[in-house]
């Protein structure tokens, strides 16, 4: 079965990692790597991305003669994807468990942040969704 | 350059495309294969997703003890992941075009959804861990 984890960060939660120390942020980032590795060596690693910060993030919507029309304005409590895990695992509570330890990843003074990690089945084909 | 196009949905709207002509939906996928096969050829997909409906989705968050505490929750207003393409192109306005053809993809009567597509660059190092 496979998963997918994601982080959501509001700008407001980026704003605030921005003035994290940078032993804070090499801490944060050494475990990252540290994780993905873990992820690989066990044998559920399927992918990763982390994605760049927000500022430059577009709404794309087709205008009538399907020209490209792009919005970046966003309201504040938009959630943005700031990266994702794919992994495949046995069990939903695997999944769970993998999340809950990207969930303690050392934010400021190494204290496990505990961000919320949203986890979702991928699909294997459309018939999943249900239609 | 990286770009990922995100497709994002409420409950609400995942509900009515549930409720699509089997028709409609057969027209949708076409679209949306007819352009998966146009990124291979052109070697720009590099990888692309869909995800299951927000019903089964779970916020995790870890407990002092590593254990899993888990919530599924959400507001009415929460914009879920519905699936997302990367793609590897030469500049931002080849991504924007991608996620123009993509909200073109046909919807109900095959007039296109007009779906906003969130276009974002992957990052590159310090904060790439992979």
């Amino acid at each position: 079965m496979k998963y997918i984890l994601m982080m959501n960060a509001t700008k407001a939660h980026y704003d605030a990692y921005a003035k994290w120390s940078k032993e804070d942020l090499q801490r944060n980032v050494a475990f990252m790597r540290a994780f993905s590795k873990e992820l690989k060596d066990s044998g559920v690693f399927v992918s990763t991305e982390g994605l760049a910060w927000p500022n430059e993030a577009k709404i794309v919507r087709a205008g009538k003669d399907e020209e490209p029309i792009t919005d970046g304005a966003f309201a504040e409590s938009k959630e943005f994807l700031a990266g994702y895990w794919i992994i495949d695992v046995e069990s939903p509570d695997q999944a769970y468990e993998i999340a809950a330890r990207a969930s303690a990843a050392p934010g400021p003074g190494g204290i496990p942040g505990s961000m919320p990690i949203e986890v979702r089945q991928v699909l294997t084909s459309f018939t999943d969704l249900g239609i | 350059m990286k770009y990922i196009l995100l497709m994002f949905g409420t409950k609400a709207g995942v509900d009515t495309y549930r409720a699509w002509t089997k028709k409609d939906i057969d027209t949708h996928m076409a679209g949306l294969k007819s352009l998966a096969n146009d990124l291979h050829e052109s070697g720009e997909l590099v990888a692309e997703q869909g995800l299951t409906g927000p019903e089964e989705a779970t916020v995790v968050r870890g407990q002092k003890n590593g254990m899993p505490v888990t919530d599924g929750i959400f507001p009415e207003s929460k914009e879920f992941l519905l699936g997302y393409w990367v793609v590897d192109v030469a500049t931002p306005e080849r991504a924007h075009a991608l996620a123009t053809r993509l909200s073109t993809v046909p919807g109900p009567g095959g007039a296109p959804t007009n779906m906003p597509i969130e276009v974002r660059q992957l990052a590159n190092h310090p904060l790439k861990w992979s």
